[in-house]
Parts: structure tokens; sequence; C-alpha cells
């Protein structure tokens, strides 16, 4: 896909208007931490400029920076060429700069044209806003209801209402961080449309934040590399290649197949690579039937799901976030009630709602969102290993704490976890390790079933490999895995068969020797060929 | 309930500069107040040390006040911890002393045996209206916050109708003199007894208060049950997906933190003195010593041992109050005082959590 | 059985229940709606009875020191603000625990308005009753709402304006994003713990506004039982209504009923049991929150403090 340029930007060092951002020697500490390191980089009006990095190469923090949520500790920023303060999100909007966030920045309960108006200063016209609404809908082709509730939409619809919201004001500088989570494969192709559009007219820069290689690689037209708070590489889009860009991103060749796959490159080769489990499989471990979860407002989120997992075997579970994956996981983890149907562990019928039924049943779990169901915060490192199963370090009811250290010592050092020491309190670990946690007592706890929901997400290649190798060990133990994700390149590297995903219910699946992208795409779109 | 302060290592002088500095706020606020409205401080501030532990006998008096504030907030704690909001400790205290009036003397029996039931009976009259709270949330889900304050006035008058029925709580026209609402009086050897120290009368609630303070802690802190019940206060989903029901978690919690209460309210019926109704229950018994002992808790930021110095110092300004009057200055003044230095001594922990959640937040962020 | 019903009748045909259920409806209806607003923000407000409070007993003391009903008003308000701002500031600005110190200003304001009113004795007087011509002629009600003393009537202006403050101005937006997604509302720009200290304010405003029309249009002098804990019925009039204005208003007047039903049966010669009465609009709550709990949504980050980086 060659981009289209506009035709009054040139990528030339002669160029006589400044840069619409410019960022010079920015640096930014968090206690003992560099998020940003004499950061320079420069966004042009009229072009696409995509921040490629991993997770945690300081990116967000440098868009926190232009956005206002963040100050930088020295360095300046420059708009249009005069140097600016960015205090708050108000300044930020006052000077041209609107973010499309990653986590959405909605209210549930209130309308679309309220979200839109929110932030804003001024009397509250909602004709106008109405109408504003109207225009842009016109204009890039978001069409929205104005007056639906947002928090019945779908996770698509919910970020046209977060890309009307940047785009109402009118922003010179328009930021899109990790937009692509939550769409479909054709959605994302349409998003990127729509960039190309928002470039198009009145030369406003776009500044796309990505950690997905192929998508920064074939959307932008420019490319700037960070790796841990620096700036690596920079260079025009189209004279780039992946080996340089993924080299740039981890500061080595990429040759582990994990890595590439965390990297976001699918490269055909690996397509066709028959990923057979290590050993024979075993007796189907986890059988899930027809099962229909509703939640409170009624809404059925997972509609007639079924799935068999066998001993021994990985299955990936593919799709769109938004689709019933969490509550999948959420079943899994006792955390919901079943409407009708029946999930059965090594031939026992579990009683899915009762507290601790799963995990009892052998069902560890590596949650989606490790702070919500994952681990106590508040609690220490050698309570956390033990959340699920006192009985290892406790003697009728009292526990032992000598026994609780020395098992978390153990742990610390089998699973590698960077901690001060047993009593740690969890809060104090970064997410890498608080994963370990997880990992290490999920694992200890010899499970039959091992669900792994979203295991990479927010951790540096390193974890990512780590955790990768960790469920490829616990399979060819015998456990059966079900990874829960919503990147297909993990699912990809890691699964011996994979099922798709859509609207609360299981639509398709194939196995990964015989892999079709295109009818993956497809079914995670929710159509078949 | 708030998330503790988190400190990053001991800077416990730091602490206590802070802590001494808000007092001392608290009270020269009061001081003001005093002046203002033409008063003396200093008359005022040793009758309340008078009051509370110079003068023979006042200390013990402050002990025995302390008890029952130290058993409620104990419950509170155990609420606390399970992540509940229990304030409806009044009511809980006021339902307990009823029931424990009314089957000390439905069942009778030998002193000794009558006193433990009547301490038992208080313990699950607490229980229980802690319990309609539990129902009402676990049931129904309306947030306990809301159902025990609610509960409070509804028990206070439960309770003032009950004393007002002879078939239920009121003595018998004999024995009550001009009263119209009173209980009949415990027996002399239906009372708990009293230590005497130093010719001070310490009631045995007083020692039953601190050996259940240590036992709380350490159930708390050492025990598989208690581990659990702070999972749940700290993370309901961990919880669940642990097998910590909440139902079944969150009820007991609940309904302990009501028996606490209302044991409280037992004790200060079968051992409380003129402070506390002469052994039988009329109008106003229950003295505010709930909203007392759940502030105790509060301040004490749900520890256990600490909550005992804590009560103690609350019970001696109200012990020290009745010597107020004396001075010509309106004894509410301590209420006041007691407003104040609740106050002052939120402060200090507040701003330490502000300045260490910056520093934590750098510490814990690895991705940024 | 026909008498009890004869009973009923004549209490709820006689004017003196409507113009007595009015002026204790009116009272709730200063508390619950500041304490609506501050509740569509997010915080549980429970130092209201101590606004109330606080008003009245300022109030007082203006009358007692200008003679003017007018600067009793302003007094009031300014009572109300004042325990407002140390709910506000410390428990939204300095993060201390909402429950602890709206417990504690409670009594607090008790025990300041025992002490100073011991000390210093207000003397007041009733406001002049207004009555508006044809409207108080209509039958039933028309006494009870276009009859009373004047600071009644200044309802009519505050609830109306409440209400569109909180659902046509830009503020009451950004109050009642406040209140649902804090984190959501942070992003966008909003300082989330700014709105929820000025909601607690507008309760302060209110609140101190219903303690002066409680001396004012009421019942004439301040003793420090003048409240009596109808501040927590107030909040229960919030919860009631479903988190609603409407729904709120209604709280207000059903459990007005309830409180002067006492008043109005005694009236007819019966004698029903005071406590049982009194607790009567607490039951009534109660039961209202256990039946209709899972219809009724409260603001979903209700009672949930905010601080930025923390979830």
């Amino acid at each position: 896909m060659t981009p289209a340029f506009s035709d009054s930007s040139e990528v030339d060092s002669t160029v006589e208007s400044a840069p619409a951002v410019e960022f010079r020697n920015i640096t930014k500490r968090f206690g003992a931490v560099t998020a940003c390191d004499g950061v320079d980089l420069s966004f042009q009006r009229g072009r696409i400029h995509g921040i490629l990095g991993e997770n945690g190469a300081g990116k967000s923090t440098l868009m926190n920076m232009l956005i206002g949520l963040v100050l930088p500790d020295e360095g300046s920023i420059r708009i249009d060429g005069a140097p600016q303060q960015i205090h708050s999100p108000l300044a930020a909007a006052s000077l041209g700069i609107g973010m499309v966030h990653q986590h959405f920045s909605l209210v549930d309960a209130l309308s679309v044209w309220e979200n839109v108006a929110l932030g804003e200063i001024g009397r509250l016209d909602p004709s106008a806003i109405r109408n504003r609404i109207g225009e842009i809908a016109d204009q890039y082709g978001l069409v929205i209801e104005p007056d639906a509730r947002v928090g019945e939409l779908t996770a698509g619809l919910r970020q046209r209402v977060e890309i009307i919201k940047c785009l109402r004001r009118d922003p010179g500088i328009v930021i899109f961080d990790e937009p692509t989570s939550v769409l479909t494969p054709d959605e994302s192709v349409q998003l990127f449309a729509s960039l190309r559009q928002v470039v198009a007219d009145e030369g406003r820069a776009v500044v796309l934040v990505s950690h997905k290689l192929d998508e920064v690689l074939h959307a932008t037209d420019d490319i700037s590399i960070m790796r841990q708070g620096k700036v690596v590489d920079r260079g025009l889009a189209s004279e780039a290649d992946a080996r340089t860009l993924a080299r740039g991103m981890v500061g080595r060749d990429v040759s582990l197949r994990s890595e590439s796959a965390a990297l976001g490159l699918l490269s055909l080769d690996q397509k066709a690579l028959d990923l057979a489990p290590e050993t024979p499989l075993g007796p189907p471990m986890l059988q899930i039937e027809n099962v229909v979860v509703r939640e409170i407002g009624g809404r059925v989120v997972l509609d007639g799901l079924s799935l068999e997992l066998r001993s021994g075997e990985i299955v990936g579970v593919a799709g769109v976030e938004g689709n019933g994956q969490r509550e999948l996981g959420d079943l899994l983890s006792s955390l919901v009630q079943l409407d009708s149907g029946s999930v059965v562990v090594d031939d026992e019928p579990v009683s899915v709602g009762r507290s601790g039924a799963m995990a009892k049943a052998g069902v560890g779990v590596i949650p989606e969102d490790r702070h919500d169901s994952g681990i106590v915060l508040d609690m220490t490192l050698a309570e956390n290993l033990v959340l699920t199963d006192q009985s290892p370090v406790s003697n009728r009811g009292i526990i032992d704490q000598r026994a609780l250290e020395s098992r978390a010592q153990e742990m610390i050092e089998q699973f590698g976890i960077q901690c001060s020491g047993p009593n740690a309190p969890m809060w104090s670990l970064s997410g890498g390790n608080q994963q370990r946690v997880v990992l290490a007592r999920e694992l200890a706890q010899h499970p039959k079933v091992l669900v792994a929901a979203q295991p990479t997400r927010g951790l540096d290649v390193g974890a990512i490999e780590y955790m990768s190798d960790r469920l490829r060990a616990a399979a060819a133990d015998g456990v059966a895995v079900l990874l829960i994700s919503s990147e297909l390149e993990e699912i990809l590297d890691l699964s011996h068969r994979i099922v798709v995903m859509n609207s609360g219910r299981i639509v398709g699946g194939m196995n990964r020797s015989n892999v079709d992208l295109e009818e993956l795409g497809l079914m995670m779109g929710g159509s078949t060929k | 309930m708030t998330t503790t302060a988190r400190r990053l290592g001991p800077r416990i002088s730091e602490w206590l500069m802070f802590y001494v500095l808000s007092i001392m706020v608290a009270l020269l606020l009061s001081a003001i107040l005093v002046e203002a409205t033409g008063g003396d401080w200093r008359p005022v501030m040793n009758a309340l040390l008078d009051g509370s532990l110079r003068k023979p006998g006042r200390w013990g008096e402050t002990l025995g006040t302390a008890a029952p504030m130290l058993l409620v907030a104990l419950g509170t704690i155990v609420s606390g911890k399970a992540g509940l909001i229990n304030i409806g400790q009044e009511g809980q205290l006021l339902v307990g002393a009823a029931f424990a009036t009314y089957f000390s003397f439905l069942i009778g029996g030998p002193g000794p045996l009558n006193v433990v039931l009547l301490l038992i009976f208080g313990a699950i009259g607490g229980a229980l209206w802690a319990g309609v709270a539990a129902l009402l949330k676990f049931w129904r889900n309306v947030p306990e916050v809301l159902s025990t304050l609610l509960l409070v006035t509804v028990g206070g008058q439960l309770v003032a109708y009950g004393l007002s029925q002879s078939w239920i709580l009121l003595a018998p026209l004999a024995d009550r003199g001009n009263r119209n609402q009173v209980s009949e009086q415990l027996a002399d050897n239906n009372r708990l007894p009293h230590l005497e120290i130093f010719g001070n009368q310490i009631p045995l609630a007083v020692v039953i208060s601190i050996v259940l303070a240590v036992i709380v802690g350490l159930v708390l802190s050492r025990t598989v049950w208690g581990f659990r019940l702070r999972m749940l206060g700290r993370n309901p989903r961990a919880a669940q997906r642990s097998g910590v029901a909440q139902t079944t978690y969150g009820a007991s919690a609940l309904m302990i933190s009501g028996a606490f209460a209302g044991l409280a309210g037992a004790a200060m019926l079968a051992g409380g003195g003129f402070a506390f109704g002469n052994y039988q229950l009329v109008p106003g018994f229950s003295a505010n010593i709930g909203w007392a002992g759940l502030l105790v808790a509060l301040v004490a930021r749900e520890k256990a041992l600490v909550a005992i110095p804590v009560a103690f110092i609350f019970a001696g300004l109200r012990t020290g109050s009745s010597f107020v009057g004396a001075t010509g200055v309106e004894s509410k003044i301590t209420e006041v005082i007691q407003g104040f230095l609740v106050l002052a001594l939120l402060i200090p922990p507040a701003v330490m959590f502000l300045r260490d959640r910056r520093r934590a937040r750098a510490v814990a962020t690895g991705t940024v | 059985m026909t008498e009890f019903f004869d009973a009923m009748g004549q209490i709820f045909t006689s004017e003196s229940t409507y113009t007595i259920g009015a002026l204790f409806a009116g009272f709730l209806a200063f508390a619950a709606s500041g304490e609506w607003v501050a509740e569509r923000a997010g915080t549980l407000n429970i130092s209201v009875e101590g606004m109330l409070l606080s008003g009245a007993f300022t109030s007082a003391m203006g009358y007692h020191v200008t003679g003017s009903t007018i600067v009793a008003m302003f007094a009031g308000i300014a009572g109300g603000l004042i325990v407002a701002s140390v709910q506000a500031e410390m428990s939204h600005r300095l993060t201390a625990d909402q429950f602890v110190v709206g417990l504690t200003l409670n009594i607090l304001v008790l025990g300041l308005a025992a002490f100073l009113d011991n000390e210093l004795e207000p003397v007041t007087k009733h406001a002049a009753k207004w009555s508006i011509p044809l409207l108080k002629d209509i039958p039933l009600i028309g006494e009870a709402l276009f009859g009373q003393r004047w600071p009644f009537y200044v309802l009519y202006i505050l609830l109306p304006v409440t209400w569109w403050i909180v659902f046509r101005t830009r503020w009451g937006l950004e109050v009642r994003s406040v209140g649902e997604n804090p984190q959501s509302a942070d992003v966008s720009g909003i300082d989330v713990n700014k709105r929820r200290r000025q909601s607690i304010y507008y309760a302060g405003f209110t609140s101190g506004l219903g303690g002066w029309f409680l001396i004012f249009g009421q019942i004439g002098v301040f003793e420090d039982s003048v409240v009596g804990g109808r501040g927590f019925i107030a909040i229960a009039a919030v919860i009631f209504g479903g988190w609603t204005l409407r729904g709120t208003i209604a709280g207000c007047i059903v459990f007005a009923g309830a409180l002067s039903f006492r008043l109005s049966v005694q009236g007819v010669g019966y004698e029903v049991n005071t406590e049982l009465l009194q607790s009567l609009p607490f039951i009534v709550t109660l039961l209202g929150m256990a039946i209709f709990a899972h219809r009724v949504r409260p603001p979903a980050a209700l009672a949930q403090p905010f601080v930025r980086g923390l979830k």
C-alpha cells in the first residue's frame, strides 16, 4: 500500500515552515526510572508519523507530555516553532493538540453528544454539538447517533466517538495511541483510511503510536523508533523494511520466533509452519458446553459458547476485544454465574458461580487484568503466592510465617522474580514481575487447565519471551492451556489449534498447521467465506 | 475503608512530630473557643485531667468507659478488614443491651452464670441486628453503609418501645419509682465484678476487652480466616476466585462486628455503674458509645492494638468532661474538643499518604 | 375497623395535615436537593446533619445581631458552607476518609451548637407569612403550598434552579461525569476532586438555607435538638428517589408524611406508638432500597474516592 503524499509537504531538511511539533532534548524521570531520555523528535504537517517501540519504550510518556498529563523534567516542546508549556489537557487543546486515547475517555452513563462535549469550556450548547457531530460524520465518514448512550455501543463505535470527540475541536495535531487493539482487521483498514483523510485536508499532523511493526510500516509516512526512552532511528516508511525496524525496536537481530511474533511480524513462511504439539494429546480436560451468561443489565455476553480442550494442547482463542473474551476468563475464574450450559473439568462438572469452584477443580488462571482478580496489591508477595490455597503454609488454621516466607523465597528463585524479598508489598513490583507471581502461583497448584488471558499485555519483549516459554512448558507437561488473546501474532506463535470468538461464541476454528489468515480475519469480523 | 498510608521505610519521628503538631492545633482551637466565650482555658484543662486521671478513682472510671468503646472498635475493625463499612454500632449496641436485659431476666439462674449468659445474649442481639443489614446487603444488594446507619434509629426506637412495654423490658411498677421507661435493675450478684487496684474500681469488662483486642489482632494477621477476610477486603474479585465467598465471609464479618457492639452494650449494662444507667436499661443508654467506638477504630486506622490507647484517650475526654461543668464552662466543650482532635488526627496520615503515593508510583512504574 | 377508616379519612381531608406535611417536606427538600447534587458527583456526604444544624445556628445568630431575616438567611448559608468546607477539603483534597469526617463533623457541630447556644443564647422570631391570594384557596393543598411563611417559597426557586444547573450547564455535565467515571473525566481534562468539592459546597449552601428555613419558616426558635436526625432522612430520600431529583422530592414528601403522621393521628384522638412511628421513614427507606435495589442505579463511582494514578 503506497502512501499518498499530500502535495504541500516534503520531508526535506530545507523546509521553511516549522514542524507542527518539535521535541527538543525531552527528558522525564519517575523516581529511579528514566522514561524519556533526551528525546529529539519532530512531526510535520500533512504527514502521518509513526512512533514505533515495544511496551515500555517511552512512547506513551512522550505523548502524555504532549497532551498535558505529564510535565517534562528537561527539554522543550515547540508547537509550530514556538516553545510551549503544556500544563493540562485543556492547555493542549487550546494549542490544537488532540488525542484519541488507548483506554478511552468516555463516560458510559452519558450520551454520545454529552461525551463529545466533555472537557470543553464555555456554555453547553447541545444543538451546536449535534451539528458538529453531523459535520464530522459527513467529512470523515464517522457516522454515529448523537443521543445513543455510550455504554450501549460496541468497542468500534466507542472508538468512533473518541475520534469525533478529538476532532470536534478541529485539532491541528492528532495523536492515535495504540488504536487497533479493539478493532477487527477490516475496521483497522477503515481506521487507517480515515487517518489519511484526516491528514489530507488542511495539513494536519497525525501521530500513530504503536508497538505493531506491520501496522506502522504500512500506514505511516515517517517512522521513528524508540527504545528504552531514546529515539534510536528515524526515516521514511517507504525506505524501511521489517527487519531493520525490528532490529531498531529490540536492539539486536530478531531471530527468535516469539520475538518476531511479539513485534507484530506475520511473515508468510512462518504461517505454514507445522506447529504440532510436542507430546501426544491426552484426554479432554475442559469441556464447555453451550454456555450462556448474561450480565446484570440483561445483555447476553456469552451466547452458547462451546469449547473443548485436551491435556497437553494449547488452544488459542482469537478475536477482537469485546466479544466476550473477558467474560470467558471470568467464567473460568468463578466470577460469573451461568444462565445455562455446563462446564466440565476432567470429567467432573463444576458449579461455576460458586466461589473458588474453578480453582478447586484445577483451573489455573492468569487473568487479563491481574489487578482485577489476579493479585492483591496491598498484600505481600508471599501472601499473593498463596491466595488460592493456604494449606501448604498453614497448620490447623494458623499461618506458619516461616513456611510462608521460605516457600516464597523458593518461588522467587525458581521464577526469577525481581523484588526486595518475600515480604515485599505487591505494589512495589513491576508489571512483568507481578505477572511472574501470578504464573508461579498458578503453576504451583499443578493445574489441569491453565487459562492465560492476554498474558503478555503490557510486557516488554524479554518478559513476553519468558511467558511464552512457560506456557509451552506447561503444555508439554500435560496441562491443557487456553490462550485468550486479541493479539493474533501471539495466538499464531503459541497455539496448536486456533478458535475464533465473536459475539460471545466460538464461530469457527482451524489447526495451526493449516491456518488461513484471510478466513481468520473474516471470522473475527463476524462473517465467514 | 480508605487505603492505609503506604510507608516506604520507617519514619517514626516524622509521624510523631506530625501527630503531636495536629493535636496541639486541636487543643489550641479548643482553648481559643473557650476564651472567646468568656471562659478560662486552664481550669478546663485541669478539670479534664482531674476527671479522667488525677483524682482518686478516676482512671478506673476512664478504663471502665474505654472498655465498651474498645469492644465496639474491635468489631468495627473486623468488618473494616472485610471491606465493609459498618456505621450502625450505636444501634447494634443498644439492641444487644436490650437482648441482654430481656434474656437475663427471663432465664435467671445463679449469679456468675447469669452474667455470662447476659454477655452472650448481648453479643447475639448485636449480631442479629447487624445481621439485618447483612441480609439486606447480600440478598438485595443494599449498601451496608446506608442500611446500618438507618438501622441505628430503627433500633433505638424499637428498644425505646420495648422499654415502654412491661411485657418486654419495662420493670414492674413497684421497682421503677417515678420513671417511665426503665428496665428492672440487675441484682447484685448479676453484675460484672470489679477489680480493685490502688483505689480504682476497674470492671472486668476492661480485662475482657484488652484480651479480645489481642485476640482480634492475632486472628486477623495470623490465621487463615483472617487472611481470607483481608483478601476479601482488599480485592473481592480475587477473593471470589480463591474460594472466599463474599456472602459467607462478609456476612460473618458484619455479624461479628455487631456481636462486639452488642457485647459492649451488655458489658455497659452489667458492669457500668453510674456511668451507664446503673445496671438498668434506660433511654439514652447507649450514650453515644457506639459512635465513639466507631471513631476509635477509624482513628486507630483499623489496628486492634492501637485501638487500646485511642479508646483510652476518647474515654478520658468523656470522664474528664463531667468535671468541666464545675469550672463554669459548658461541658459540651469536650465534644467539641473530641471533634477537633479527630479531625486533627486525620490530617497527618492524609498528607503522608499523598506524599508517599507520588514516591510509590515511581517505584512501581516499571512500564512507563 | 370503620372507625379506623374514618380516622384515616379525617386525616387525609384535613388541611392541617398537608400544611404540616409541607413544612416537614420542605425542610427535607432543602437538604436533600443539595445532597442529591453531592451524590451525583460521587460523594457520600453524611455531614448533612451538621450542615443543617450549623445553618440553623448561624442564621439564628444573624437575626439576633441584626434583627433582619434576610441577613439571617445569608448567615445560614454561611453556616452551611463552613461545614461543607471542612468536609470538602478534608475528604477531597486531603484524602481523609469521607465517613469519618462526616460523622465527626456531625458530632462536632452538635457540640459547638449546644455549647455556643448556651453561651450566646440567640433570640429569634418567625418570619412573616405570605399568603398568595387565589392559589391559597385551592382545597386541601392550597394552604400547604401557598399559605406558608415566606422562607418556604425559596424552595420554588431552589429546586428548579438545582435541576437546571445539573442538567443544562457544563458544570452539571462535569459533575455527573465525575460521579459516573472519574477516570474518564480526568483524562478529558476535568478536575475531578474540584468538582466533587464544589458539589459538597452546593450541598452546604442548600442545607444552610434549610437550617434557616427551619428556624424562620417553621419553628421560630433555636435549640440544639432542632434538626434531630432529619439530615439522615434527607440522605435516605436521595437514595429512595433513585438519585433523580424528582424521586428525591417524592421521597421527601413520603417521609415527611411518615414524620407528621404521628401529629395528625393524635389530632384525631388516636395514639399511635411514637417510637414505631419515628422509625417509619427509616424502615420505609430500607424496604424501598431492598425492593428497588436492582432497578435503581447509583452513580457508578458513588463513595469511591478518586486519586489520579490509582486504578
